[in-house]
């Protein structure tokens, strides 16, 4: 069996790719995929270490996890919509009408 | 009569099917005022079977498994979301009376009211995921509710942007602390956390865990997607936000750390979550305080604030320092604190619903001489921003003057010193928009304000209890004294 750190090290390698999305990229779209791929980052963890103290909760937590990452993209890719639909653009950077 | 332990929770669920349900059968008729009814009834019943749940004093009651944990803290924050749901409904009548759409909005508020409700009632990391997340989702469709207006949408887009993020970066940390434990349970991750031999991945577990907090409560370092979502969204949508949805931020965070990562068995790991929660009240508090004295978009100053509230609130986990007695003293002053900060800033967010509806501009200026034209609403609006300010005109003095009391005997008076500097830099701009409102001369004079019956009702009920309760504090504040007791001692 592979030990426990190397499922812990491989998901962090895939939070940061994710946290390398959520800064570089200005799309939209692009930035709901690596918001996700930190999540599954979450869910490599719950699965890995379920199977490791041999309880099960880790992996309902993650059947939770993907049916929350549904929800939020619904209600994303909603309010993207209506981002477009004010600024012709899902560029994330682009509105910016409030600054302090 | 013995009510079930989820009676507050039940009803604010139903409530919100029921109010979806009556949309589906009278699809084309107008019923604003039955869907702000029925959902400002939910509000109110559920606050008042919190209340009873309480008063008949049943413990702690856990549910489902250990999941779900009833005590006196769900019950008497259940209360506040219930009482400021209410409100935001009575006002929202007048608000969204032209808008479409009518019965979502008001089904999303009371599904995020019914989350706020679970979070008070978390009792396991997986329960209280789902309902943070139950309160976030519908609060991204809601502050877009307005989605021709390109404020609203903006503010949508960063709400949803940030909280995607920060709700990714919690479960992360919920993964690593599973990862050091294997349980999710309160109860179990006290026992698992003593003496527990994988400190690195548990505390980075942890660190994420605050992030995810911060973000909810509006505090550094997740604090900048509140100026924008408060002052883009619909107004009574920003009350709900910046005082229920912080304070239910606050209630989970207050659950997770005294009753599963207790500070004693951190401070044996060499993981000492106060000196944590010390710097971030600091920095919040200073920066939420300092960044509103420079705004001239009134509610982008009541953003601001309420950031700067959030700052004193943290005081109560920085504050934490082992005795029994002290630790009850300081998070039950953090909890009144947030019940009195529910009503006053609702209802200071609320006056600013009233200045949107009638046209009223945005800044100070605009707001010069307010109150000759509506002598009642400034009234209010006066007392409310000087309640927030720590004056003794309302609640908001007792509970400020027992957070920094607080401090000041965990040995934290350097806490205590930077939240009084905080308070005086607050009634600087505070009194800056009552001077606006009462001094100033107004631009046109003699303009005939109509009378939004609704936003008035809300409005004057939040100062109302707002002074209230500087006449009569004990009410509240023995029932958060014994909320902060469940906790504390659990």
């Amino acid at each position: 069996m592979v030990p426990l750190q190397y499922y812990l090290l491989f998901s962090a390698a895939m939070f940061c790719i994710g946290v390398f999305g959520v800064l570089a990229r200005r799309n939209a779209l692009v930035y709901l995929m690596s918001v996700e791929l930190m999540l599954n980052a979450a869910n490599v963890v719950f699965v890995a270490s379920s199977a490791h103290y041999g309880t099960i909760s880790g992996q309902v937590f993650s059947l939770f996890t993907m049916a929350l990452a549904a929800a939020e993209v619904a209600v994303g890719v909603g309010i993207v919509l209506v981002a477009y639909r004010n600024f012709k653009d899902i560029d994330i950077t682009n509105p910016t009408s409030m600054r302090w | 009569m013995a009510l079930p332990a989820l009676t507050p929770q039940y009803v604010l669920g139903l409530a919100a099917l029921l109010v979806l349900v009556v949309d589906a059968f009278t699809p084309t008729s107008r019923k604003n005022g039955l869907l702000a009814g029925l959902t400002a009834l939910a509000g109110v019943t559920s606050a008042g079977a919190a209340a009873w749940l309480y008063a008949g004093g049943a413990g702690r009651t856990t549910l489902f498994d250990g999941a779900l944990a009833v005590d006196a803290s769900t019950s008497f924050f259940t209360a506040v979301f219930g009482c400021v749901a209410a409100l935001v409904a009575v006002a929202s009548y007048d608000y969204v009376r032209e808008e479409p759409h009518q019965s979502a909005y008001y089904a999303l508020v009371l599904l995020a009211t019914a989350g706020m409700s679970v979070m008070a009632a978390a009792n396991s990391l997986v329960t209280a995921f789902l309902a943070l997340e139950l309160v976030s989702l519908p609060a991204y469709a809601l502050v877009a509710y307005l989605k021709r207006d390109a404020g609203s949408a903006e503010a949508g887009l960063k709400y949803f942007v940030v909280g995607a993020l920060s709700s990714a970066i919690l479960v992360y940390g919920i993964s690593l602390v599973y990862a050091a434990t294997g349980v999710f349970g309160f109860a179990a991750l006290a026992d698992a956390v003593a003496g527990n031999a994988h400190v690195t991945v548990l505390g980075a577990g942890v660190v994420m865990l605050i992030g995810g907090f911060a973000f909810k409560t509006a505090s550094v370092p997740f604090h900048f997607w509140a100026p924008e979502a408060y002052e883009g969204a619909p107004a009574p949508v920003s009350a709900f936000l910046s005082s229920a949805s912080k304070a239910a931020g606050f209630v989970l965070a207050f659950r997770v750390f005294l009753l599963a990562f207790p500070l004693a068995a951190f401070e044996a790991l060499g993981i000492p979550w106060t000196l944590v929660f010390a710097v971030l009240a600091v920095v919040t508090m200073t920066l939420g305080n300092v960044a509103a004295a420079t705004q001239t978009n009134v509610k982008r100053m009541l953003a601001y604030s309420s950031i700067g509230h959030a700052g004193y609130a943290l005081i109560g986990l920085a504050a934490l320092s082992g005795p029994t007695s002290s630790d009850v003293a300081v998070v039950g002053a953090s909890f009144s604190h947030l019940f009195v900060y529910g009503f006053t800033n609702t209802g200071a967010f609320l006056v600013v619903a009233l200045a949107e509806r009638w046209g009223v501009g945005r800044t100070f200026e605009d707001y010069a001489g307010l109150a000759r034209s509506a002598p009642v609403a400034s009234a209010v609006l006066a007392v409310l921003l000087f309640s927030l300010a720590g004056l003794p005109v309302g609640g908001g003095f007792w509970t400020k003057y027992a957070l920094f009391l607080g401090a000041v005997q965990s040995g934290l008076w350097w806490l205590a010193a930077v939240g009084v500097v905080n308070s005086a830099l607050s009634l600087f701009y505070y009194s800056r928009l009552v001077k606006a409102v009462w001094v100033d001369a107004p631009d046109e004079t003699g303009v005939a304000r109509e009378r939004p019956t609704g936003i008035y009702a809300a409005v004057v009920v939040a100062a109302v209890v707002t002074v209230a309760l500087l006449v009569a504090p004990d009410v509240v504040f023995s029932w958060a004294d014994a909320a902060a007791r469940a906790l504390v001692s659990a």
